[in-house]
């Protein structure tokens, strides 16, 4: 594929494209999910069904702009839709947040209470995903900042992962003291990914941090079989009952899925500190 | 690769892990430290919908020492033997709770209230046996022989219609209703529901949701006598949340109802019911010693003795029986009225179809009994002019009506009444 008259790029190595379909495979999977965790409330406002539907229509309209991209070379078309579906995804995750604000914590602020609020950052996943590709659109990809700002994006989702889990786990009192796995994984992990956005590193650094986000990898997969095996032997006799008020199944997935944010921006900045800092 | 890096890593990750630790550690035990993972779930989750549609619940319970033992809201909900659970969001749970929820960790005191007039007989005084089990009316006929068994409902339910034993009688007397997971009552009646307490039980006015008003005047009698006078002038003094092992006069040292019928004050035995320290059955027409007559009156003694001398106590026993003796003669004379009316054929159809049936009623049911009990409870008000007074003026009506009806042709009398 030819990206530019001064430089022939492989689909597979450009980082752009790689972020491109990370939103929009997250943005899908968010459809589900959203409507799991809006069961628990049986979409009981009508605000509720919003994020289901943009996460519906989303992936559709980035599709549409990365074969105008790719397939018919039109990128003002592949720019302008995806500036649409990212500043209306910042505006869903940010109202997200506002809605979320109901919760208990905002009537009581313990930490008690913090433990069971609905969970008032998960919004921002949205944000975090329409941040993605606007900065897709004004960063340019061959650049350390790209990686950097990938990498920092990723960084927040651990951080995320950190207090989501910690939360969530708490509410289950870390009955199993296997519930604390994911708490000291995505610590270590924060503590990892914040060093390349601090200071100049090696590239064995970075094959550390690599090491620590196959760490993640693992720590996913066995969440999710954790939390599969849970649901399974759930009070109710209805599985579904299970996955909407039990354990999140999806929520583990969100480890490997940031993994692989990490690992594209760390990649460039591992190709681009190679150039210029090593 | 530079220490530094790794460095930065390694203290901002063990900071993470510390900070999850502290704030996990600073979490109410109620939601920690549990047997199964339900229960560890069951209060802050339970609580996290509730607390948005029924705060009032949420909050009682939270102030409540069930909370502060770690007794969460699963613990009660959950299905107890012979209840039949639902699902509810994740949780299995029943919504209408029995004493058979509340005897899994109280099956003493469960025991101790299902022993007494609380329990099958305040609900056969109503329905009489409908409802309860061959083996629950021979239990209580046990411990309150005559009290169930044989006896039939209250005219009163077919005359007065379904609407007011709902709404009236059954809103006291379902104390003891049986319930279909085999048990009988509610201890919420006097403990409430989610605040499940010790000081609300304690208190006059828990009782005179039901013993009140000219049948069971109790609280009337209680608020005109000396105890309830310096009640309610003392009452910010006294501590009534103590645990009921631990009472003591310097806690209470004015007594409610439950002190003096229920409490376990400086060591007494703590019981619930209340029979184990009455020594008459005093809501009866005519009043008899109760079987275990002077093991009760001892019993109730015991407790006056903490705060009384033994003569006074003596002289209020010895004034308060002669006022049942003088009442239960006194009904006795109005009794044979009645009853020779009905033995002449003078008086014949249903009861409570002749205006004579209700004065003869009113002067037992009302006057009599307030006599009684406010001779017992430092009355004195109730003794004469809620008392004596009108049953002297009703065994005078009462004459008067039966003299009436005997001029009157045979059998007219049930007509009239029945017209009436």
């Amino acid at each position: 594929m030819i990206r530019d008259h001064e430089e022939r790029v492989v689909w597979y190595s450009d980082p752009k494209l790689w972020v491109e379909l990370f939103v929009l495979v997250n943005l899908a999977f968010l459809t589900l999910d959203i409507y799991i965790a809006h069961s628990i409330n049986q979409f009981r406002r009508s605000a509720e069904y919003v994020p289901f539907y943009f996460s519906l229509c989303a992936p559709a309209v980035l599709a549409v702009g990365l074969a105008a991209e790719h397939k018919w070379h039109h990128s003002t078309v592949w720019r302008d839709l995806g500036y649409l579906v990212g500043w209306s995804a910042v505006a869903v995750g940010v109202a997200g947040v506002v809605f979320h604000l109901d919760s208990r914590f905002f009537y009581e602020r313990t930490l008690k209470s913090l433990t069971y609020a609905a969970p008032f950052a998960a919004p921002l996943a949205y944000s975090g995903l329409g941040l993605l590709l606007i900065m897709n659109r004004m960063v340019d990809s061959k650049t350390l900042e790209w990686g950097q700002w990938v990498l920092l994006l990723a960084l927040a989702g651990f951080f995320g992962n950190f207090v989501l889990s910690l939360t969530d786990h708490a509410s289950n009192g870390f009955f199993r003291s296997a519930e604390w796995i994911p708490v000291i994984s995505s610590a270590v992990a924060i503590g990892f990914l914040i060093v390349p956005l601090l200071m100049p590193v090696t590239s064995k650094f970075l094959q550390l941090c690599a090491a620590v986000l196959g760490l993640q990898v693992v720590v996913g997969v066995l969440g999710f079989c954790f939390h599969a095996e849970a649901n399974l032997r759930g009070p109710s006799v209805y599985i579904w009952d299970n996955l909407v008020n039990g354990a999140p199944p999806m929520a583990p997935l969100l480890f490997v899925n940031l993994v692989l944010l990490a690992v594209i921006g760390l990649w460039v900045i591992h190709k681009r500190t190679s150039k210029e800092f090593i | 690769m530079s220490f530094r890096s790794v460095f930065i890593a390694v203290v901002i990750a063990f900071g993470l892990i510390v900070a999850g630790f502290l704030i996990n550690r600073a979490r109410p035990r109620v939601e920690t430290e549990q047997p199964t993972e339900a229960l560890v779930r069951a209060s802050g989750k339970c609580a996290e919908c509730h607390v948005r549609q029924q705060y009032s619940v949420v909050h009682e319970y939270e102030m409540s020492v069930h909370a502060q033992k770690s007794i969460n809201c699963l613990d009660c909900h959950q299905p107890a033997q012979n209840q039949k659970g639902q699902e509810h969001h994740g949780f299995v749970i029943v919504t209408k709770l029995t004493a058979g929820n509340c005897r899994s960790c109280h099956e003493g005191i469960y025991q101790e209230f299902v022993r007494s007039r609380h329990a099958a007989v305040s609900w056969a005084a109503v329905y009489g046996e409908q409802g309860l089990k061959p083996e629950q009316v021979a239990f209580s006929e046990q411990y309150q022989p005559g009290g169930v068994k044989g006896r039939a409902p209250h005219p009163f339910v077919t005359l007065e219609g379904v609407s007011a034993m709902t709404s009236g009688c059954d809103q006291c007397h379902s104390i003891g209703r049986p319930n279909d997971d085999g048990t009988i009552g509610t201890c919420t009646a006097c403990h409430s529901r989610h605040t499940a307490s010790v000081e609300l039980a304690r208190l006059p006015t828990t009782c005179a949701q039901c013993h009140m008003g000219p049948d069971h005047s109790q609280i009337e009698i209680y608020e005109e006598s000396k105890h309830g006078v310096m009640f309610h002038a003392q009452e910010s003094l006294l501590n009534l949340k103590v645990a009921p092992k631990q009472l003591t006069t310097k806690d209470m040292f004015v007594p409610t109802c439950a002190t003096c019928h229920m409490s376990g004050i400086n060591g007494l035995k703590v019981t619930h019911d209340p029979s184990e320290r009455l020594s008459w059955f005093l809501a009866a027409p005519i009043s008899q010693k109760r079987p275990n007559y002077a093991q009760t009156q001892t019993a109730m003694k015991q407790v006056c003795t903490q705060c009384h001398t033994t003569p006074l106590i003596d002289r209020v026993y010895a004034q308060a029986e002669k006022v049942v003796e003088t009442t239960n003669s006194r009904v006795q004379q109005a009794q044979e009225i009645v009853t020779s009316l009905q033995k002449s054929g003078t008086l014949t159809g249903k009861p409570f179809t002749h205006p004579i049936d209700f004065v003869y009623f009113d002067l037992w049911h009302y006057d009599g009994r307030t006599s009684k009990h406010g001779a017992f409870m430092g009355g004195a008000d109730f003794v004469q002019w809620h008392g004596n007074y009108p049953m002297l003026q009703k065994m005078v009506q009462l004459r008067s009506m039966a003299e009436e009806l005997r001029k009157q042709p045979r059998g007219r009398a049930a007509q009239s009444g029945a017209g009436q």
